[in-house]
């Protein structure tokens, strides 16, 4: 029986911390050391760049939105372009939500059925996999937020199972720091690697239920430093581990930094790690498909849980849409080039902010 | 004698006809004559004299000091009085209907507790009266900021239940929602408080109990000085104490008695057996059905060793034994005490030795079976212990269908269910996603008692 009021600021600083941490961490970081490959060894310190944009681009984020305290980006965009602009834009937002969390969730499974379940289709871990992620979204922001700190805790356990690759590897790798040659490689390793920070953007949709919105900034700002902090221990035990050669084609090579050690009732780590993963895909996945249930209900100015239903079974069509894994693989990737844009978006709005300011003024 | 007087004396014998208790008396007063009608049933003979027959032979006057005048319009609150045991008495040339409050029920003494028993501390537990479970109650905190607000539930039996709570620490928003849920309920009758428990929950669909019952005063008393809220109900052993969370169900209140490091060790014990009993089974069919590579070679050789024998799938395997368990539990709780003694033994051996030998299951299995049946008893609360019974089976099924991974899926659908919890309002999961630093001084660890002083996060204390 319930009689509480509901509210409408719910996230207090360790949610914000931890939504912000823990959308960041998907599947990217998987594959972060084989993105960063065409860098060889001095991938390394990449996370930390990463880091610095990821601060450097969340700043716009947070003051488009401290000017429309109450509004989420939805309908920042319908207020600031316009209706019929606002809502096409928003639209294309959606699909891109859509198409990002069907390819995490395809990639992950993929990775399950290379890994631990070999001898069946994708289609029912999928499913189950669905089913838990609309438990998890119809309780709110606030449930899902508290799901991210959970997994938090209950993930950070593995960098234990990395120190045996630490203790194996090879302090030399790392010298010299700088060690490329052209610009090119690093824009490559920029533009695939960059993937993995993704995540934070959320915050312009569950900004306005942030109680203290001043602080925001910062907490979400230790969030992702606590996720580059992650990857950048990832990069730098693989690189001390792994040959170059190894970087570059060992796919899922952080799963491999596990099988590293030996324990004389346990073998394979990795498949209790790869399983375990499930909670960072379901904190990520849960957070954007919660963000694309909030676009919908603008889209229509109608809130309803049928919405979320609904972007569910195009999920799972997507996932087990009859193409060819090149196409999907294609379309996943574009996706998430997309989802960069996301990222750039808020500057955009800024300028058409401070346009519009000025003719009012002059008006 | 008035003639409304009498109308209502005829409207209560039209009512009372059938029931053979009743007592209709008139008798020769100083103040005229009067009629006096109770329950016998109800009060005790030497209460009746003492209270009722000596004085209004003697000093009538004594009578309107201890009664209640009541009015006469309405016979439904009257026949109401007559069935809580008060005694009615119509003074016929005044016009008067006094009651007297001479309800004397048989109780049972104090004694021991049998569910929540322990070595050290106080050994008292309540009893099915209200009253009696209120005064022990009282008797700890004696503190007049100790309120308790009587009212009846149940729309058919209009039974007494009592909301303590300490008017200057409580949080009013808390009994405001609680008062509130109380209001709305509308059920005809009530056996026990575990029934009006379900109907406030905050989420009654959910398989994990969501506020604490305890037959302990110490506990309750101690639950009552951090914040809480208690409810006791007439006829009804246990109290129900809220908000509380998750982790407070793992809390024995003889933790405090110990020393803080045994009380440590076994929190951490009875916290991490919690996981331990629904993963154990759920991992031995996920290793042998899909994963065997997670074993080490001799390991796998010896357990494919003991499993030689046996015909069925370890899902079926599992599922069988830990189906026999239930039976075995069951019947043990059920069976009068010395034939439980029998099961018991007959369990053990059919169990332990002859399905082995008949190359019905593999040892390996009975040692983890057994195992995660001996934790699934040590939560102190047992109605979270029969929630490990059950949610252990959604854990089979899941390691059954998809092994490890449906295994970590029913676990982040553990996890995920208990952070959508709340008790009262308040989250069910803290202080693992904690509201104040200080409830960290008593989780898994508990700390040295001089650092237990601050209320709980989860009370959401008034400050003072």
């Amino acid at each position: 029986m319930s009689t509480g009021k509901s509210k409408k600021k719910l996230l207090n600083a360790y949610h914000v911390v931890f939504l912000a941490q823990s959308v960041m961490i998907g599947t990217g970081i998987l594959s972060l050391p084989q993105q960063l490959s065409s860098l060889g060894y001095s991938q390394a310190l990449m996370p930390l760049i990463f880091g610095v944009i990821a601060s450097v681009t969340l700043y716009p984020m947070i003051w488009i939105n401290s000017k429309f305290p109450n509004d989420n980006l939805f309908r920042i965009n319908e207020i600031l372009l316009g209706k019929w602009l606002g809502k096409c834009i928003n639209l294309f937002f959606v699909i891109q939500f859509l198409v990002f969390i069907a390819g995490i969730i395809s990639n992950y499974m993929h990775l399950i059925q290379s890994t631990a379940l070999q001898e069946q289709t994708i289609t029912g871990p999928v499913f189950c996999f669905l089913l838990l992620l609309i438990y998890i979204v119809s309780g709110g922001i606030k449930s899902i937020a508290r799901f991210c700190i959970m997994t938090f805790f209950l993930t950070i356990g593995f960098l234990y199972f990395t120190h045996w690759a630490f203790e194996k590897g090879d302090m030399s790798h790392f010298l010299p720091l700088f060690n490329f040659f052209s610009v090119n490689d690093f824009y490559e390793a920029l533009k695939r690697g960059y993937l993995s920070v993704l995540g934070y953007e959320l915050v312009m949709f569950y900004f306005p239920y942030i109680v203290d919105q001043k602080k925001a900034f910062r907490h979400s700002l230790i969030g992702i430093w606590i996720s580059i902090l992650l990857c950048f221990i990832t990069t730098a035990i693989s690189v001390m581990y792994y040959s170059e050669w190894q970087l570059e084609y060992v796919e899922f090579s952080v799963l491999n930094l596990f099988k590293a050690g030996e324990f004389s009732f346990i073998e394979r780590i990795d498949i209790f790690g790869i399983t375990l993963w499930v909670f960072l895909i379901l904190s990520t996945v849960a957070a954007y498909l919660w963000c694309a249930k909030k676009g919908v209900e603008t889209l229509v100015s109608k809130k309803s849980n049928v919405y979320l239903y609904i972007l569910v079974a195009i999920i799972f069509f997507v996932v087990k849409m009859p193409s060819s894994r090149e196409f999907q693989d294609k379309l996943f990737t574009s996706a998430n080039y997309v989802g960069y844009m996301l990222i750039l978006w808020p500057v955009l709005l800024m300028m058409v902010y401070v346009l519009r300011k000025k003719k009012q003024v002059q008006v | 004698m008035e003639e409304r007087e009498q109308q209502v004396i005829d409207q209560i014998k039209d009512k009372v006809q059938e029931i053979d208790d009743v007592v209709i008396k008139e008798m020769v007063t100083d103040v005229g004559d009067a009629t006096i009608i109770y329950f016998s049933s109800l009060i005790e003979k030497m209460t009746l004299q003492s209270m009722v027959f000596i004085p209004l032979a003697n000093h009538v006057n004594q009578i309107f000091q201890v009664s209640e005048a009541l009015e006469l319009d309405d016979v439904d609150l009257i026949l109401q009085k007559l069935d809580a045991g008060q005694t009615l008495l119509f003074f016929h040339k005044t016009a008067q209907l006094r009651v007297i409050d001479t309800y004397s029920a048989p109780t049972r003494s104090i004694t021991n507790t049998e569910t929540e028993s322990t070595v050290i501390g106080p050994q008292d537990a309540f009893t099915e009266s209200l009253e009696t479970n209120i005064s022990l109650v009282k008797r700890r905190i004696q503190n007049p900021m100790l309120k308790n607000e009587t009212r009846t539930v149940g729309t058919e039996t209009n039974i007494k239940i009592s909301i303590l709570y300490i008017d200057n620490i409580v949080n009013k928003e808390n009994l405001d929602t609680l008062r509130e849920r109380i209001n709305q309920i509308q059920f005809p009758f009530f056996t026990d408080i575990s029934e009006l428990k379900q109907l406030i929950e905050d989420n009654p669909l959910s398989p994990f109990p969501q506020h604490y019952m305890s037959v302990r005063p110490d506990s309750v008393s101690q639950y009552l000085i951090d914040g809480r809220i208690v409810i006791f109900m007439d006829n009804s052993q246990a109290a129900i104490v809220c908000p509380t969370s998750f982790f407070e169900m793992f809390v024995s209140v003889e933790d405090y008695y110990n020393r803080w490091t045994t009380a440590s060790l076994l929190r951490m014990l009875r916290f991490f057996g919690f996981f331990l009993t629904i993963m154990i089974t759920p991992m031995y069919i996920s290793a042998l059905t899909f994963h065997p590579e997670v074993l080490p070679y001799e390991l796998l050789l010896n357990l494919q060793e003991s499993r030689s024998k046996v015909p069925f799938p370890p899902l079926i395997e599992v599922l069988f034994i830990e189906l026999i368990i239930e039976v075995l539990r069951e019947a043990g709780s059920r069976m009068p005490a010395k034939v439980g003694q029998t099961i018991g033994i007959v369990g053990g051996i059919v169990i332990g030795t002859a399905a082995v030998e008949a190359g019905l299951l593999s040892n390996i299995l009975i040692v983890l079976v057994a195992t995660s049946a001996l934790l699934s008893f040590l939560p102190p609360i047992f109605l979270l212990s029969n929630t490990s019974r059950f949610i252990r089976y959604i854990f089979i099924l899941s390691a059954g269908l998809f092994g490890l991974y449906g295994l970590m899926l029913a676990f982040a659908w553990l996890f995920a269910h208990l952070l959508r919890l709340n008790s009262l309002g308040t989250p069910y999961m803290s202080p693992v996603v904690p509201r104040n630093a200080s409830d960290l001084f008593d989780s898994i660890i508990r700390f040295p008692t001089k650092y237990l002083k601050t209320k709980k996060g989860i009370s959401r204390a008034q400050k003072k």
